[in-house]
């Protein structure tokens, strides 16, 4: 359960233990060994780990391989435009912010067609779960590099290797105020599966990057490749220093490894701490405004 | 009709726009109606500000080419008004700053500088003077513009307020010693039952959207609507809305959309380039079915255009935003009242047909100024009803009895229970991909045409239902001319009709707000007369005219159009008539 939750009067959400069969909605059509059979497991796992039903929890998915897993996983949710699932987990944390809100957006949704929405969602310590399936391509449009691919990297729209360099999603997240981040890896789903408790669990927003190799376009940043290149944050990791967590973050770009775990988590009053408005009640159950005469004294 | 204009002309920063509020304000304590605009640059200084106030005993709709009485806080001022004056009319000026040499004007000199320096005041105070001088030639008593002072300076503290007081005092005393003959007696200050309230349409549309039950105002700041942001930021934590201030447009639209979904009435305001920036989404909240209202105030484009002027040129736009074929309301406010009254109703059309609904204004209509009822407003208020049609938190409450919900099952009239998100053993989602009646995806042809129909069966339902069609004012029967149009230039018209009407000439106005979509049959009737009808719009493609010709085949050939960023004033419809005063 989510702890410290400030508000006294709400009335507990969890009913009966759930299953995973409660979250699970139609087959995946991932590719076989796809990178999102390891996260879509992991995430339902977590969620009743969590004791959360299908129906307390509120999910937005992105467009893209990632975003597909809204037939796939049961929630209140929204299939948004690519790009845009942030706000519109903004807009639901705002409306009804006693339940947890979990966005599912891939790398090219994320941090290329929404990236502004990231980094001001960042800034924002919006109480959300940002779960990013990184895997440096666009599949659902055939394997068109993405933000996070490494500079060279050679695809159908960028035959010659990518010119840019990647984006630093983990740097990125922490300079703008993310106060949960973390990265996993799809290969791991045990591991995945406590990361995301955590990141729910955390009040803030709280960002799991998940390194997600996908078999069909990208044949660089394979498992092989991470099995290789990612490692476990030590057991004593100090999870609460903005400075190491900033050169942790940058050990992509600086030295082509990925630390796994959580790398930075500091407390800090959400967006919706901070609207005296929201303490007693919802926004959806507040009750309506009628006082309208205490507003006219200024038109006269 | 008998009727004043003040205005007022200064610098930009030098709180032009505080005092024309102040004075508007101060003239329907004195028991007038008032019409009011401002003009600006796309500046915070150095550039031109003007504020002028049509004051009447009657209700005004516009303001009028004749000033009666014009405040010259710099040369500026008079060299580009001068035009309007009349002998008659009163120049208040200082003549340390420029000189008026033309003997047919009556320019009075005021000390402004003068006393600037000897009372050692900031610039600014320059306009308290001039109001005093202002309460004199009016004969207002002068503790109504002292009240005022309290009123807008009381924050600031005792000193600021006793220095405006003597500034006031300082004016008004002026023009009673040295033009004791200078004055309009038949408008002495008289008594009302109602409260005439002052307010802009942006205004009227804060207070239409909390009547409304809004309760989530996304936006990022645009002229000509930042000023609802302004306005609904400052009433949040008092009404227990949510106002969030988002990164870009896209943002803005989709955290309604995100609040829109988990249960909350959401509006977003912007202009044209924010607008088209929320289109995208416009398409998502048509398909996923998801009711959000949409504030759009028009100002001169395209691109960046003309920032702080007016213009009706994005109705089209607005009528045909998003791809793809999906339904949406568009209302179009034409004053204070149609405002606060149409908001308030365009959040129950959202939620009765779970789709977007765009309120279309104007710079004109969103920061110019008019005195409205107060008693007619809170009756409004009182009467107004939520109305959520199928969207519930709860089964019992969906109007239908659901053992499988489905979020687009099918319907009759097109429009599906929507469960609030929260209900303990259901869940489902609102998908911006074609989908089946429970919301998962789908690609299959069947299912496509079947959702397709459902949607726009919507559409029928609501101009069966909900549609109003154009207000008609006059008498088409008896008209030699009738005009057609929509939005903030019915001010102009109905004011032009009353002057017509003084000299013998009778006219007629068709109004439209309900702008789409158009119910064929119903306004082919009113169309029905043969008559000389003139399109009056403030665009220049006569954008509403091919939109009922679209709609309705009726294709009104004379037309009257401007757009050259200003509003259409009244005499500029008299002098198209070829008609004499």
């Amino acid at each position: 359960m989510r702890v410290n939750f400030p508000i006294s009067n709400f009335k507990s959400q969890i009913i009966s233990m759930s299953t995973i069969e409660e979250f699970s909605g139609y087959s995946p059509t991932w590719c076989p060994g796809c990178g999102d059979w390891g996260i879509g497991a992991a995430l339902k796992k977590a969620l009743v780990d969590l004791n959360y039903s299908p129906s307390n929890v509120l999910v937005v998915f992105g467009i893209g391989c990632s975003g597909n897993m809204n037939d796939f996983l049961n929630a209140y949710a929204i299939h948004s435009l690519h790009g845009r699932a942030l706000p519109n987990a903004i807009g639901m944390k705002i409306a009804q912010h006693d339940k947890p809100v979990i966005a599912i957006v891939g790398d090219g949704d994320c941090y290329g067609e929404g990236g502004n929405h990231f980094m001001h969602a960042c800034r924002g310590n919006h109480d959300i779960t940002v779960i990013v399936h990184d895997n440096s391509v666009y599949g659902l449009t055939t394997g068109q590099v993405a933000p996070t691919a490494q500079k060279g990297f050679k695809s159908k729209s960028t035959p010659g290797g990518i010119i840019e360099l990647p984006l630093n999603p983990l740097t990125l997240a922490v300079s703008q105020g993310a106060t949960f981040i973390s990265q996993g890896f799809a290969g791991r789903v045990p591991d995945l599966i406590e990361l995301i408790k955590k990141a729910i669990q955390h009040r803030g927003f709280s960002l799991v990057n998940i390194l997600q190799p996908c078999v069909t376009f990208n044949k660089v940043n394979t498992y092989e490749y991470y099995r290789e290149k990612a490692y476990d944050l030590p057991q004593d990791w100090n999870t609460g220093n903005f400075e190491e967590a900033m050169k942790k973050c940058a050990e992509p770009t600086s030295i082509e490894k990925f630390p796994l775990g959580v790398i930075y988590q500091v407390e800090k009053p959400t967006f919706t701490d901070e609207l005296p408005q929201l303490k007693e009640k919802t926004l959806f159950q507040r009750d309506r405004f009628t006082d309208l005469d205490s507003l006219l004294g200024e038109f006269e | 009709m008998q009727s004043l204009l003040w205005k007022i002309g200064g610098e930009a920063g030098f709180g032009i726009m505080t005092t024309g509020l102040d004075f508007a304000k101060i003239a329907t304590r004195q028991g007038y109606q008032i019409a009011g605009y401002m003009e600006y640059p796309s500046l915070i200084r150095g550039g031109h500000n003007t504020y002028e106030i049509h004051i009447s005993v009657d209700k005004l709709h516009s303001s009028k080419y004749h000033i009666d009485v014009l405040v010259c806080l710099n040369k500026e001022t008079f060299d580009l008004y001068k035009k309007r004056l009349s002998p008659d009319s009163i120049v208040f000026y200082d003549k340390e700053m420029f000189e008026i040499t033309d003997q047919n004007i009556t320019a009075l000199h005021l000390p402004l500088k003068e006393t600037l320096k000897n009372e050692n005041a900031p610039v600014f105070m320059m306009n308290t003077i001039t109001i005093g001088a202002s309460m004199a030639v009016f004969n207002w008593p002068l503790e109504v513009h002292h009240a005022m002072i309290e009123k807008t300076f009381g924050k600031k503290g005792e000193e600021v307020v006793s220095i405006n007081k003597k500034m006031s005092q300082i004016g008004y005393d002026y023009v009673k010693q040295h033009y004791p003959d200078k004055s309009f007696p038949a408008f002495q200050a008289r008594k009302t039952d109602d409260t005439n309230l002052v307010m802009t349409g942006n205004d009227a549309f804060s207070l239409g959207a909390l009547i409304g039950d809004c309760r989530l105002y996304s936006a990022y700041p645009m002229t000509p609507t930042s000023t609802v942001l302004t306005r609904m930021a400052e009433y949040a934590e008092k009404v227990g809305i949510v106002v969030r201030h988002a990164e870009d447009e896209i943002s803005v639209i989709n955290t309604a959309l995100g609040s829109a979904f988990a249960g909350v009435r959401s509006s977003v305001g912007t202009s044209g380039g924010g607008f088209a920036l929320m289109t995208e989404s416009l398409s998502f909240a048509g398909v996923a079915e998801i009711p959000v209202v949409i504030f759009l105030g028009q100002r001169p484009g395209p691109a960046t255009g003309m920032p702080t002027w007016t213009e009706q040129g994005d109705l089209l736009f607005a009528v045909h935003a998003g791809h793809g074929e999906f339904p949406k309301i568009v209302l179009a406010p034409g004053n204070l009242e149609e405002m606060y009254s149409l908001t308030a109703e365009a959040f129950n059309l959202a939620d009765r047909y779970q789709t977007p609904v765009i309120v279309i204004s104007d710079k004109h209509v969103n920061e110019s100024i008019w005195s409205t009822s107060k008693i007619a407003l809170k009756l409004f208020s009182k009467s107004y009803e939520v109305d959520r049609g199928k969207i519930a938190s709860e089964f019992s409450n969906l109007q239908s009895q659901i053992s499988n919900y489905k979020r687009y099952q099918f319907a009759s009239d097109g429009i599906s229970p929507m469960l609030i998100p929260g209900l303990q053993g259901h869940f489902y989602q609102a998908n911006s991909y074609e989908h089946i009646e429970d919301g998962h995806t789908t690609e299959l042809s069947k299912s496509r045409v079947q959702q397709v129909n459902k949607r726009n069966k919507k559409e029928i339902t609501y101009l069966k239902n909900h549609f109003k069609g154009p207000e008609i004012i006059g008498d088409i029967n008896t008209s030699d001319v009738v005009f057609v149009s929509w939005g903030s230039n019915k001010g102009s018209i109905l004011d032009a009709m009353q002057l017509l009407k003084e000299v013998g000439k009778t006219t007629s106005l068709i109004h439209f707000t309900h702008l789409f979509p158009l119910d064929e049959k119903a306004i082919q009737k009113v169309f029905k007369l043969k008559k000389r009808y003139i399109l009056i719009e403030n665009n220049s493609h006569g954008q509403f005219g091919r939109l009922l010709r679209q709609q309705t085949g009726i294709d009104i050939e004379e037309k009257l159009l401007k757009y050259d960023g200003r509003q259409i004033f009244r005499e500029e419809i008299i002098d198209y008539l070829k008609i004499e005063m």
